[in-house]
């Protein structure tokens, strides 16, 4: 559909101001470390490595050390925490979280500035540290796209509105927009997966609420109908796919079976909508994001009215 | 004008996707094509029409096709209906 944007790592720094309000890390030493680069969404708890265990050390990744390391260091004699302290520090690392506020060794903190590694200290937990960094990262490196298309939240329904240039995406979207839905973004949406399983799209930072109409021009949806009228981000839940009608093409007749399309992996309800003049579009879009919700929660009208009409077919005195 | 009797000869007769195969066929057809049972005739161009006949394993139904391309559409719905038995059991 589109090709795949991804952001092949953060710096130390970037990690220091972006999880600033979630972790509030103070720096210790030095701001030695900041130029490193992160590549990986994982966290290590440094734990055996400094017991001179390093043959699956992954290194390479954002440190922790909470009260087992701390509390370890703590109980070596000055000279093994030193070696301890040299052999871990040795590796390249990016920077060292130290959490719970424990006071680090100074045999660590001059090790670290010896070899221009960043330490961080919070108060936070090792536990409540790991998940809001996790969540952080996985946002960085989850996988991303570009799709050409407007997203519009849709009674709550989260409706990605696909098609060919100028098959009316952007009217489609504007048409559900005067009659009180929320434009998340149109023309160019950006995709993030959050976990394995949902799609999140966004606008650009430029485009933002902007929408281009043909003959008009570009026009700011926020401005035009208010803060109501818009919204950041929102979940993906159903793709409707315009198409130009075509004679030789065979549509959707009965519903019982659902069509999927696959973006980043996750798989999606689709519907594809054939454009025919006259045809209110805008309200077959509100049809199918109800339609949806239904769905959602197990109810498919299709399939069940199926199941009544199969049900009364093999009753008595029928043949 | 051709008027001929099929007998529907799957299990669960005509259910929703058997009632799609049979509209999908009949719209590839510029005649007029409808189905009756009972006496009870609609468009078999329309897929809650041929829902509404109810016509289960056994039963009969009559199709009745008007136009130029008569002959191939009575065909092609007597394939779908005998021969193929809308292509389940």
């Amino acid at each position: 559909m589109s090709e795949q944007k991804e952001i092949p790592f953060i710096t130390v720094e970037d990690l220091y101001v972006n999880s600033h309000s979630r972790v509030g890390l103070q720096i210790i030493n030095s701001k030695a470390s900041f130029g490193r680069k992160i590549r990986e969404r994982e966290l290590h708890r440094s734990g055996l490595a400094l017991s001179g265990f390093v043959d699956v050390f992954t290194y390479w990744r954002v440190q922790i050390m909470g009260n087992t390391e701390i509390g370890y260091l703590n109980t070596l004699p000055p000279e093994q925490c030193l070696n301890s302290v040299t052999t871990v520090l040795g590796f390249e690392l990016p920077c060292i979280i130290i959490t719970n506020n424990n006071v680090p060794p100074h045999e660590l903190v001059e090790v670290a500035d010896q070899n221009g590694i960043t330490l961080f200290s919070t108060p936070l937990s090792t536990t409540t540290v790991i998940h809001h960094l996790s969540e952080y990262l996985d946002t960085v490196f989850a996988p991303k796209t570009i799709i050409h298309g407007s997203l519009v939240d849709v009674y709550g329904v989260g409706m990605l509105i696909t098609g060919e240039a100028a098959i009316g995406k952007s009217e489609l979207a504007l048409d559900l927009i005067e009659r009180g839905h929320q434009l998340v973004a149109d023309d160019v949406v950006h995709i993030t997966r959050l976990g394995m399983n949902r799609l999140e799209g966004a606008p650009s930072e430029v485009l933002k609420h902007h929408m281009e109409i043909r003959g008009l021009g570009i026009i700011d949806i926020r401005r035009m109908f208010g803060i109501r009228a818009i919204r950041g981000k929102k979940v993906i839940a159903i793709v409707v796919a315009l198409e130009q009608f075509s004679e030789e093409r065979e549509y959707e007749r009965i519903g019982v079976d659902e069509k999927f399309i696959e973006i980043l992996g996750v798989s999606l309800p689709l519907v594809e909508l054939p454009i025919l003049p006259g045809k209110n579009i805008t309200v077959i879009a509100e049809v199918i994001a109800m339609n949806q919700k239904l769905r959602d929660l197990g109810e498919n009208a299709a399939q069940e009215f199926n199941a009544r009409l199969i049900e009364k077919m093999q009753g008595p005195g029928k043949h | 004008m051709i008027k001929k009797t099929f007998r529907i000869g799957n299990q669960h007769g005509i259910h929703a996707r058997p009632a799609g195969q049979l509209v999908k066929i009949a719209s590839r057809f510029k005649s007029s094509i409808y189905i009756s049972k009972n006496g009870n005739e609609v468009n078999a161009k329309s897929i809650m029409g041929v829902l509404m006949l109810e016509a289960g394993y056994g039963s009969e139904v009559v199709v009745r096709v008007d136009g130029e391309d008569e002959f191939s559409a009575v065909e092609a719905l007597q394939h779908l209906i005998e021969v193929e038995k809308f292509n389940e059991e």
